[in-house]
């Protein structure tokens, strides 16, 4: 197998930088300290009521997957937004495309590298998240799921952090670009459902549309939650912020396949992301028709 | 070997070229040369296919590079006015990964690696980290990697642009040595006299346009027309100066000190008849020679566009 020339020597320089070794203490020591304080809390309740809740328990798992992806979310525009203004800052990018490199070589050595030092950090986590298989309840279907989400959203979140480096000269207004483009998907769609909410309880309205809550299938947050609730039942994680959810299930379709038909949207959405990221790579000599 | 037809590049309302032609013919050493802001890096990005030209083609072994960039790039070497380094790269690590850019790997892109390593000097440096070579050694490790792939055309964009005359000259003899390998060079200056002593072909460009092409020897040829006839003459200064601003082939006239310089576009022979029509009218001419010329002082004339300062000369 050809390995992407990109990755090879990116992971090369990488292994060799403080960077890695530092997000990977960062992202488990916040994710550690979580868990383990909701631990402490939960056995101090034990010892005050003498009565063990199984639910707690099942809270835990709910708990620190939705704080890995919390993390996640954070953490992925970071560690792409700047690959390819990067590039061009250093003035290599104009080396590479001298070279017999594409565009879309660039792209997916940069976003295999992304997802690479991702895929790093998840199966560093392993160790904290098999703190819920102590006690029991959740499947390693249920863990399998909720990886798959994590991947999908990476997916997402990088190639619209790619995008944002390919189109932005510089590299601070990638990132910005990139966390925009975070917020957006996330707080933005909720907003608008948030929105149309409001004013469909007004008393002249006549009750909530459903079309908001298909601009939902795009946050990845959404997701999460509703796999989560299918895994735990409604109320955990991030409940309180996605009341829409409840909903979702009498929208006939979409609703009863809810986290299949997201993940393909927002995989989709991906894909248009990483094509914008490769025709913003490519130099303005190359690929024009001969008039 | 590459062609440039009436090349245009607009930015917003600069006009970075404008309609720019130049030849280069196979195992030219050809010298680019042009004041700050001509376009020379506007010309070599659009060569290269970093940029998209407005109008006018760019022919490499008459391949166009619109239609064709990936067999153009195959045989273009590039090293850019910025020499881009990594960090945490080691500098046989650098040539490697430039090497799988054009899809050699493993021993025979090392092999190759090394070899260039050596041809520019830098073979006692293959464990050094790229970022912590001084500026001449980035200079010629960006050689070595533009000439990674073989290619039979070697593009330079001011590459002597901060290095010490020692490192210049080592510079000089690498690029002789490319030149007997049979390459073709093109490289960028804003000095003339630099590229004189390697140079077989000079283009300098002004404003977008090319305002002169031709061999060395030409160029050479022009130095003589370029400086000045310096006259000097004893008592009948006023009738030497009547004669000169009448005659056709004097261009300027400045009176200095001792002397008088004359701008004159003739050739030997017209200064010939000038002499003796100065004597024939009665001046005193002790004194009648070209002043040594050089090549900034062609350059600079080529690329002066102040003409009102030869109009006051004029009125004097
Ligand atoms: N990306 C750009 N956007 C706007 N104007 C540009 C751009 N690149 C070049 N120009 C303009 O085009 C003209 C030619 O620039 P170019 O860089 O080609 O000159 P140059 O001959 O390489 O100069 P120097 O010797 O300083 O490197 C300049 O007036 C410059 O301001
Ligand atoms: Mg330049």
């Amino acid at each position: 197998m050809r390995i992407n020339p990109i990755y090879r020597q990116e992971s090369r320089a990488g292994a060799r930088s403080f960077k890695l070794p530092l997000i990977i203490l960062g992202f488990n020591s916040v994710l550690a300290v979580v868990a383990l304080l909701y631990m402490d809390s939960m056995i101090a309740q034990v010892r005050l009521t003498a009565e063990i809740q199984y639910s707690s328990f099942l809270g835990l798992y709910s708990f620190v997957t939705t704080m890995e992806f919390v993390l996640l979310l954070f953490v992925v525009p970071a560690l792409t937004a700047g690959a390819i203004s990067g590039e061009r800052e250093r003035q290599t990018l104009d080396l590479m495309l001298t070279t017999r490199l594409k565009a879309s070589d660039i792209v997916a050595g940069k976003l295999v590298q992304g997802l690479s030092t991702v895929f790093l950090l998840i199966v560093s986590s392993f160790p904290i998240l098999g703190l819920v298989f102590i006690y029991g309840g959740v499947t390693m279907a249920d863990v399998g799921l909720m990886l798959l989400c994590y991947v999908v959203t990476s997916v997402l979140l990088g190639s619209a952090g790619l995008f944002c480096s390919a189109a932005a000269r510089r590299s601070t207004r990638a990132t910005v670009a990139a966390y925009s483009v975070l917020v957006l998907l996330t707080a933005g769609t909720l907003m608008v459902n948030y929105l149309a909410e409001g004013l469909g309880t007004m008393p002249q309205g006549n009750g909530a549309a459903d079309w908001p809550l298909y601009l939902l299938l795009c946050n990845p947050a959404a997701t999460f939650q509703t796999i989560l609730n299918s895994q735990m039942g409604s109320g955990s994680g991030l409940t309180v912020i996605f009341p829409q959810l409840e909903r979702i299930t009498e929208i006939g379709f979409v609703g009863r396949y809810w986290w299949p038909v997201s993940m393909a949207v927002q995989l989709l959405m991906a894909a248009v992301f990483l094509w914008g990221a490769v025709r913003k790579t490519r130099p303005a000599g190359r690929g024009r028709r001969p008039r | 070997m590459l062609r440039i037809e009436n090349l245009t590049k607009v930015f917003g309302r600069t006009v970075a070229l404008d309609g720019l032609n130049m030849t280069v013919e196979a195992g030219a050493l050809y010298g680019f040369v042009g004041p700050n802001g001509a376009g020379k890096t506007t010309t070599i990005k659009t060569v290269i296919g970093l940029l998209a030209p407005d109008d006018g083609r760019v022919l490499v072994n008459d391949i166009d590079v619109a239609k064709e960039p990936d067999r153009v790039m195959a045989r273009i070497g590039y090293v850019p006015d910025a020499f881009g380094v990594y960090d945490n790269l080691k500098v046989s690590e650098y040539m490697e990964f430039f090497a799988s850019c054009y899809g050699l790997a493993g021993l025979k892109a090392r092999k190759r690696g090394q070899m260039l390593l050596e041809q520019v000097g830098l073979d006692d440096k293959a464990d050094f980290y790229v970022e912590g070579l001084s500026r001449g050694m980035q200079q010629r490790l960006c050689l070595a990697r533009a000439l990674i792939h073989n290619p039979p055309v070697l593009i330079m964009d001011e590459p002597t642009a901060g290095l010490d005359p020692r490192t210049r000259y080592e510079f000089k003899e690498i690029l002789k040595e490319l030149r007997n390998q049979g390459k073709t060079v093109l490289i960028s200056s804003h000095i003339l006299s630099e590229l004189a002593e390697i140079c077989t072909d000079i283009g300098v460009i002004d404003q977008g346009r090319m305002v002169f092409e031709g061999s060395m020897e030409e160029i050479l040829a022009q130095i003589n027309v370029a400086s000045p006839l310096l006259i000097s003459v004893s008592g009948n200064r006023q009738k030497a100066l009547e004669l000169l601003r009448a005659h056709p082939e004097v261009e300027t006239v400045t009176i200095r000190e001792e002397e008088i310089a004359v701008g004159f576009s003739g050739d030997k022979r017209d200064e010939e008849t000038l002499l003796k029509q100065l004597v024939e009218a009665g001046v005193n001419v002790y004194g009648f020679v070209r002043e040594r010329g050089n090549l900034e002082s062609v350059f600079m004339q080529i690329t002066d566009h102040s003409g009102e300062e030869v109009v006051l000369l004029h009125e004097d």
